[in-house]
């Protein structure tokens, strides 16, 4: 057991990183739900860790585990605009920016549709293929590649690019 | 800075460390919490099964045992709880460790 355990804290280890950052950009506002809704999925990974044919495709696996908790946490919750616009005043902005950059890439990602959303935290962000997020979110990839494409404008849109970026 | 230079640089300020071991700790609590349910939830059929057992032995024995000293019988049912308990803890920490 102590062995096994290693083993899946490794694996906690290793795609934590990943799995919070796709769940920050989905879900939007603070962080720390996003975190919540990440150690649900690692809890649910561990208990459902016999249906992993595929050590090598542990990611896109963990990451649809993420996906549908996402989506459980997103039809249940009511987020308050105010809210999440004075949590984004208290996250350091990158050198280089404006907060107000900040705040418009926020608005606009809050502006896509969820799978929009999950495209885009994933390939743009992420750098994952087209494949890969449509395996992890069981979309067709035509529909990833859309998603990608359209929501790709509309946040360079928000930072000041032009229509046809 | 160009927007897509802006895109990038927003994306990487949102992604976590690497190495986060309060998160990793509170995974770890989470399992640990879960993995304590599931046997407490699993050891419920088997302490019906023990009590089901010892109420027959009860009845079995109970008119030839009528001769043995009233201590012999709550003993004997404690050692087989025990036992009982030993063998079904051993047999869960088994089958609920992470494949």
């Amino acid at each position: 057991m102590a062995g096994s355990d290693a083993a899946f804290g490794r694996l906690v280890q290793r795609h934590q990183s990943a799995v919070r950052a796709f769940l920050r950009r989905v879900l939007g506002g603070g962080w720390a739900e996003a975190d919540d809704v990440a150690q649900d999925a690692f809890l649910t990974a561990w208990t459902s860790l016999r249906s992993l044919h595929n050590p090598e495709a542990v990611r896109p696996w963990l990451c649809g585990i993420a996906w549908r908790k996402a989506q459980d946490r997103m039809r249940t919750r009511r987020r308050a605009a105010a809210r999440d616009a004075l949590w984004l005043e208290t996250v350091e902005t990158p050198a280089g920016l404006h907060p107000r950059d900040r705040a418009g890439l926020a608005a606009a990602m809050a502006d896509l549709s969820p799978e929009a959303r999950a495209c885009v935290a994933l390939c743009l962000a992420e750098g994952w293929s087209h494949a890969e997020a449509a395996a992890a979110l069981g979309l067709p990839s035509g529909t990833v590649k859309s998603h990608v494409s359209r929501g790709r404008a509309r946040l360079l849109r928000a930072l000041g690019g032009s229509d046809d970026a | 800075m160009t927007p897509d230079q802006k895109l990038a640089a927003l994306f990487a300020a949102d992604r976590p460390p690497t190495r986060d071991y309060v998160f990793e700790v509170e995974v770890a609590r989470r399992v640990a919490k879960r993995r304590a349910w599931l046997t407490a939830l699993a050891l419920v059929p088997w302490s019906v099964i023990a009590a089901l057992m010892l109420w027959a032995l009860h009845a079995a024995l109970a008119p030839v045992a009528g001769g043995l000293a009233d201590a012999a019988v709550p003993l004997a049912m404690m050692l087989t709880l025990s036992g009982s308990g030993v063998a079904a803890a051993l047999w869960l920490s088994r089958r609920f460790s992470a494949a």
